[in-house]
């Protein structure tokens, strides 16, 4: 694997708050906290070939433990917070896997989409699950890392989220690459010959399942801390619906392409908001559909061949 | 040393016996062929010994172990492998892609998470010497819906005998190549080793005749003949119902 790229991306990203606003620092933080969404629904949905619409409940699970503590506790140290705001999302994952996994196809997306939903009116209507007069958990701020002499801001966060970021990154990298990782594209080209040549489709579809869940609700944790907030939305179809379109848009079932979905998603709403924001349902729309239209496999296929055919014909320009 | 054993196996398609009371055992390295006219129910059968449909009546035992309600991973673990009337590779991933993922599926690390597939040496050479064997080796990296057919036919066959089963199903090897790579699948199962069972179904008689020393005949879901290749060609019953020649 030629791992230059990957360096210069990931240096670019050390650096690039050097450079930046506050603002624009958040706006790189948001980035990678759906980059990490997307990249998640990913291995469920580009490798392994299941539609799932639920996705959000794993990344609003995530933030909800984060916004609980807060809320209830008081806890703010990232100590308890971290294994909480991954095991919670994981666990229910694993519980939503049994019980989505039973059915496939087209049922399978209407039982993730049903599971979210439920998720979402228990958020709306349970009392403890929500501050004081409003619909959501609010007033959540950044963690304590509990080390002394060291208080967290804006930047600091932002390294926060790049280090899961990065970590997150290698360890789903290697996972696509392993042996599991190439059984789940086995299944999805065809799960019949998967089982005739040896493979318990059923449990690599749901370890699949679940390990994209614990990862979506790395991202949903991130994002409550970014976000202030948490809202019943962000376990529902509105939400589950972002990562969907940004692997798509990016290159569903490529490594790199959520990651550049979500950018080009994250940038162009930040605009839209910033200029029209009435527009933004509308333009996100018309983007989604020349995409489709122009470069069906994704944004990030469509650039690694005019990369590739760019190097053909000056011959490689580095190594 | 029985491999197989079937026992009243009865499958039922709505009001349809499609496999109707069949019983026969077959025994350690033996080449058994099953023949019979369309819808007689060879594939059903198939499905039924590889776990692909579950028995409405019977019991199959594989060296003497019940497997009736086993799943198909399970049964391809005790040493089944299937290679598949209609082409079952995967058409968009490639030879290689293909072979590696065929070759893991019986080994214990392929729930490996974190190290990547092209490391694990032992099965990539496996995956190399096979596609040396098949001549597909300079074709590696081509997807393989970019292959001839006679090339698939011959991938599909080579993997499922590289996965090195006890027992090899073979749902109609010949079906649509030429008469060259025809007597290709047929050397390719005369050389099978001694100590692989092998169970096959095919239209191809001169085929047939050539690989197999017993053949069962079934008609309407039942066996209606069980023999040598001699028994069967002389077989008065046989010959009127299945292929049609009066004499």
């Amino acid at each position: 694997m030629n791992v230059v790229p990957y360096v210069i991306g990931i240096l670019i990203l050390l650096i690039v708050p050097l450079f930046l606003s506050t603002y624009w620092i958040g706006l790189v933080t948001r980035f990678l906290i759906f980059a990490l969404f997307a990249m998640s629904y990913n291995i469920v949905f580009g490798y392994t070939g299941l539609l799932s619409l639920g996705h959000a409940a794993f990344f609003g699970t995530g933030g909800y433990v984060i916004a609980l503590l807060h809320l209830h506790y008081n806890v703010n140290l990232f100590w308890i917070s971290l294994p909480l705001g991954v095991l919670v999302p994981t666990f229910t994952a694993a519980l939503f896997g049994l019980i989505a996994l039973r059915v496939s196809g087209i049922y399978f997306l209407l039982v993730t989409f049903a599971l979210g939903e439920m998720l979402y009116s228990l958020a709306w209507n349970v009392k403890w699950l929500n501050s004081r007069g409003m619909q959501g958990i609010t007033g959540i701020t950044l963690p304590d890392l509990a080390i002394p002499g060291f208080t967290m801001d804006r930047t600091w966060y932002y390294y926060l989220v790049w280090i899961f970021f990065i970590t997150s990154c290698i360890l789903l990298n290697r996972l696509v690459r392993s042996p599991f990782g190439t059984a789940l594209v086995g299944i999805r080209e065809d799960e019949s010959r998967m089982k005739a040549v040896g493979y318990n489709t059923w449990l690599y579809k749901y370890l699949a399942f679940v390990i994209s869940g614990a990862f979506a609700g790395i991202a949903g944790m991130l994002f409550s801390y970014y976000n202030y907030f948490v809202s019943p939305k962000h376990l529902g179809i509105s939400t589950s619906f972002l990562p969907m379109v940004m692997a798509i848009m990016g290159g569903l079932g490529t490594f790199l392409g959520p990651v550049i979905g979500a950018l080009v998603f994250i940038f162009v709403e930040n605009f839209a908001s910033i200029f029209f924001p009435q527009r933004w349902p509308l333009m996100l729309g018309g983007l989604f559909v020349v995409i489709i239209m122009f470069a069906r496999e994704g944004i990030g296929v469509y650039l690694w061949r005019i990369l590739k055919k760019v190097e053909r014909r000056f011959g490689s320009i580095k190594s | 040393m029985e491999v197989l054993k079937v026992e009243g196996l009865l499958k039922q398609f709505g009001g349809i016996k499609a496999v109707n009371k069949v019983s026969f055992s077959v025994e350690a390295g033996e080449h058994l062929a099953i023949i019979g006219p369309n819808g007689a129910g060879k594939t059903t059968l198939f499905n039924l010994i590889n776990g692909q449909l579950s028995v409405t009546e019977g019991r199959i035992h594989f060296y003497g172990k019940d497997i009736t309600n086993l799943s198909t991973h399970q049964r391809v673990h005790l040493g089944q492998a299937r290679a598949f009337q209609i082409i079952s590779l995967w058409q968009k991933l490639t030879v290689i892609d293909n072979a590696m993922l065929t070759l893991h599926g019986t080994k214990p690390h392929r729930f490996k998470m974190l190290r990547p597939t092209k490391d694990f040496k032992e099965v990539f050479n496996q995956a190399m010497e096979t596609l040396r064997t098949l001549n597909l080796w300079e074709k590696r990296d081509e997807p393989v819906k970019n292959l001839a057919y006679g090339e698939k036919r011959r991938l599909e066959i080579g993997l499922s005998l590289a996965m090195q089963p006890k027992l090899l199903l073979l749902d109609e090897p010949s079906a649509g190549l030429s008469k060259g790579e025809g007597s290709d699948v047929i050397a390719l199962i005369k050389n099978l080793k001694s100590d692989i069972t092998a169970l096959m179904v095919d239209h191809d008689m001169d085929m047939i005749f050539e690989v197999a020393e017993r053949i069962i005949v079934l008609h309407y879901g039942q066996i209606i003949s069980d023999g040598t290749p001699e028994m069967i060609q002389h077989n008065q019953k046989v010959r009127e119902i299945y292929m049609g020649i009066e004499h």
